[in-house]
């Protein structure tokens, strides 16, 4: 090559007509809208046309007259609302342990929650079932130790059951975001501030929550939209009391094949957590977490 | 670094495992050890058998097993392939395409799974397309479902690659397509992998949407642990849980080895 | 047959800020031109803009006799070197040498002995097999250059190739460089760099940015021996620039006339004199001037003297002195007549 000769390449003088990008997002747009949009579409439409044919509210005004909605309604956010705080004093406490005050095996904690994270969420359900369950350890080991016929935890088929599994399922969901923030705190400024006399209390609550609130921000909107759109641990608790509104979605359609009804009760549903999930993004995306 | 004192120290260790063992390890902990009980109505599980992993590995147990890895490896694939389409295509946009495109993909995960069931049934239980009561619309609804996480993975995989590789082989006169296939989705297989992984946990675990479409010859795992402990049978439920997260786990654990293979820095 | 560079009053905007400012420059076939300014001067975008990947505003880029403007990057015809390297980490050394023959449609009984060639005029041709995270920075650099030179460019393109290297390899490779031009001189080469040694020992010329706009280009000689503007004067090597008063063959630089010569510049006018620190001398000579120490540095071979002046601070550059003066001495500097530059008034800031 010392000697080589430099040749110009040969390039076409003319460009060729250049495809504008947005031709490529066409078909993957495509078929999201065949498969998703269009039935959602589909499920918008049938929820104002009922069965006697024609256009009318005529179906938001029966469901959200009756009992069964308003109260799936309400057990639907109070639930989601005391699940998302559960999750977010625990994970904040929890998260705040494996960073700050850093003990053996303390990775194999973060990795044990990625396991966690990874898996079904009715499976929570399902062991409490066998923790707290009427023939379960807990009441047990309270039978075997008083002679009682009943054990005194019968919670399970309540609305707090639940919750405890919520709290339990979605607490991890909480903690990643957190420990990715709190890895993000220079070290050297709590050890200036615990050298200048702040109590443990004070840094937490002057220099870690501030760094942490986009972060738990950012958690607890995510599991408060997934707390609303949550199945699996309703269906497992199979508890008649508790019935939320993805819980009214199935029962309305693949029980009682009401579906008008059903895709009234999935539009409030989606509303809701869309609305919810919009602001999770834009809170996310301001804070950057 | 906040607790200094030894005393300080094992008194917040000793409140994390109250808080985290019973919580978080209990629950796994109790699904193993009632899979292999034969009853549990004290205390502590009595009498060690393995009989419910015979249920659980033979007739309609393993063939809901065939069922769910079936269905999480084509919906993972499928999604995988829309998924990184979606992305590759939304990163060449500007802002504003972007956008759409980032709203569009991630619509499936705000809306409830329940509701996406619902929304695949209405839609493909009439002509011209009849899915229902076949195993597509179980296969199609997971693809829905996963499809956003494919796609919000490997767009911030996308945002993570350094232009300069794109722009070193464009300077040396590879075309777009060129780039595409020789630089840009290599330096991207590592994350495509993670990708895929957490695309076929989801479906593994799948059950909302399921539970409304799925036709009587295609029982994925999550719904026969639904239909076990519907009937009282928890203890074989249980072992289908926990070959469920076997499955899952190897898996996740096959795909991180392939992805530590093919990671190049 | 060998194609040069041309900038067509270039001019480039992100928004409202401007960053290259109706660039004007030709870099002859065969040429070596160093862009040199600091950093946000407009230099790397110059380059981009002759590699594709910014697109003017406004003005037209040629590569030969070729209008590159509107053309995409891989139809350019450039070799381009990057600071970061960019060497592709899921080949191998020999395979992302051939990367860009392979993209082009190269022949392929043709491309190993390409590959070959290029690898051995880099002295890589023994790590043909390795990966990229098993060579050093230095290696890295090398097989970078190796990759755009095996596509056998009309034009190299070097964006700040030496600045991620430590100062011992970069002298070493600064050789390195110079012996591949010696080898290839008709590869037109546009290198972009802030550090003022590497323009001066390998550029045929050098062009001076800052802020957006060309200041000066040059010879290197010209443009340290004559340096037409202030910024020119203080960027490419050091310099004391002290504000004076035109008179006629000399200036007044406080209550000191200064014997210079004054060359066009007005007689009554406030100019600038440019004297380079090394060319001022300790004691009595033409040209002095007398000052209290402020600083003294020692510097191994040279001691650096800053003397306060009429209210300036002049630097001197004299070979290490045995008995160096202490801080608060008097002293007396001087410096030859044709050592000075004087830079008049209307070209200080062009």
């Amino acid at each position: 090559m010392a000697s080589a000769t430099l040749t110009v390449r040969a390039g076409k003088d003319k460009p060729p007509p250049k495809t504008p990008g947005w031709i490529w997002a066409l078909p993957p747009v495509a078929l999201l809208a065949l498969f998703f949009l269009y039935p959602l579409a589909l499920v918008v439409q049938q929820s104002v046309q009922p069965d006697t044919g024609g256009t009318s509210l005529q179906p938001y005004s029966d469901v959200f007259a009756s009992e069964a909605f308003r109260e799936a309604l309400g057990t639907t956010v109070w639930l989601a609302v005391g699940a998302t705080a559960g999750c977010l004093v625990l994970g904040f406490a929890l998260a705040l342990i494996i960073a700050f005050v850093p003990f053996p095996g303390g990775r194999a904690v973060a990795r044990f929650i990625d396991v966690f994270l990874s898996f079904p969420s009715f499976l929570i359900t399902l062991a409490l079932l066998f923790i707290y369950g009427t023939k379960g350890m807990a009441n047990g080991m309270w039978t075997d130790a008083t002679g009682a016929a009943e054990g005194p935890f019968q919670f399970l088929t309540t609305p707090w059951g639940v919750l405890l599994a919520e709290i339990t399922y979605f607490t991890p969901f909480v903690m990643r975001p957190l420990l990715a923030a709190f890895s993000q705190i220079d070290t050297a400024q709590l050890e200036v501030a615990s050298s200048l006399g702040a109590k443990p209390g004070r840094i937490v609550r002057r220099v870690i929550l501030p760094e942490a609130l986009p972060a738990l921000a950012a958690g607890g909107s995510l599991v408060l939209v997934m707390c609303l759109n949550e199945f699996g641990i309703v269906l497992f608790t199979g508890a008649k009391g508790v019935t939320t509104l993805p819980m009214l979605v199935y029962s309305k359609a693949i029980l009682e094949s009401d579906y008008p009804a059903a895709c009234v009760v999935a539009v409030v549903n989606v509303a809701i957590s869309v609305g919810l999930y919009g602001l999770y993004r834009v809170v996310s995306r301001r804070v950057g977490a | 670094m906040l607790v200094h004192s030894r005393k300080g120290k094992l008194a917040t260790w000793a409140l994390f495992l109250v808080l985290f063992l019973p919580l978080f390890a209990l629950p796994l902990l109790v699904i193993l050890a009632a899979s292999f009980s034969a009853h549990w109505s004290g205390a502590f599980p009595s009498g060690f058998t393995t009989g419910h992993y015979e249920a659980a590995t033979r007739g309609e147990s393993l063939t809901a097993l065939t069922t769910s890895l079936v269905t999480a490896v084509s919906a993972s694939l499928l999604a995988l392939a829309v998924g990184s389409w979606a992305a590759l295509a939304a990163a060449s946009l500007k802002n504003g395409g972007k956008r759409v495109l980032d709203t569009l993909f991630m619509l499936p995960v705000a809306v409830p799974s329940v509701v996406v069931g619902l929304a695949v049934l209405v839609a493909f239980s009439k002509p011209p397309m009849i899915l229902n009561g076949t195993r597509w619309i179980v296969i199609l609804a997971h693809t829905i479902l996963v499809t956003a996480f494919a796609y919000q993975s490997v767009s911030a995989a996308i945002v993570r690659l350094d232009p300069a590789y794109e722009q070193a082989a464009a300077s040396l006169g590879a075309r777009p397509s060129y780039v595409l296939w020789k630089v840009k989705l290599p330096l991207l297989l590592p994350s495509l992998n993670a990708a895929a992984g957490l695309c076929f946990a989801l479906s593994m675990g799948e059950l909302s949407a399921t539970m409304m479409l799925y036709p009587p010859d295609w029982l994925p795992l999550p719904v026969q642990i639904y239909a076990a402990t519907d009937r009282g049978s928890l203890f074989t439920g249980a072992a289908v849980a926990v070959v469920l997260m076997a499955a899952t786990l190897l898996v996740l654990f096959g795909v991180s080895r392939v992805r530590t293979r093919a990671s190049y820095r | 047959m060998s194609s040069g560079i041309r900038f067509d009053r270039v001019s480039v905007a992100y928004g409202k800020n401007t960053v290259l400012d109706a660039l004007d420059l030709t870099v002859e076939p065969g040429e070596v031109m160093a862009l040199l300014g600091p950093s946000g001067s407009g230099k790397t975008t110059a380059l981009r803009a002759v590699a594709g990947f910014v697109r003017p505003a406004s003005g037209r880029v040629f590569i030969g006799e070729r209008d590159v403007t509107g053309l995409p990057p891989h139809q350019r015809g450039i070799g381009m070197v990057v600071q970061q390297y960019a060497l592709f980490p899921h080949m191998r050394v020999a395979e992302n040498v051939a990367f860009g023959m392979k993209a082009q449609k190269v022949p392929k009984s043709e491309i190993p002995g390409r590959v070959a060639e290029a690898l051995d005029m880099t002295g890589m041709a023994s790590y043909a097999r390795r990966f990229p995270r098993e060579l050093s920075g230095g290696q890295q650099q090398r097989v970078a250059i190796a990759r755009a030179l095996a596509i056998r460019p009309g034009v190299l393109l070097l964006d700040e190739p030496l600045s991620a290297l430590d100062a011992q390899l970069r002298s070493g490779m600064l050789g390195e460089l110079a012996r591949l031009h010696r080898e290839l001189p008709d590869v037109s080469i546009l290198y972009v760099t802030h550090d003022q040694v590497e323009a001066l020992t390998l550029a045929d010329r050098i062009a001076v940015m800052d802020k957006a706009r060309l200041k000066d280009c040059g010879t290197p000689q010209e443009l340290y021996r004559a340096p037409r503007t202030e910024f020119t004067a203080s960027f490419v090597g050091n310099a004391n620039l002290l504000p004076v008063r035109v008179g006629s063959g000399a200036v007044s630089f406080g209550a000191t006339d200064l014997k210079v010569d004054t060359g066009d510049v007005a007689q009554g006018a406030t100019a600038t004199l440019c004297v380079r620190p090394h060319l001022v001398g300790l004691g009595d000579g033409p040209n002095a001037l007398s000052g209290r120490v402020a600083e003294v540095q020692w510097r191994g071979a040279t001691h650096r003297l800053y003397v306060d002046v009429a209210g300036e601070r002049v630097k001197a550059d004299l070979r290490e002195l045995r008995t160096p003066p202490g801080i608060g001495d008097e002293v007396t500097l001087h410096f030859a007549p044709e050592d000075a530059v004087l830079l008049g008034a209307g070209v200080t800031d062009g």
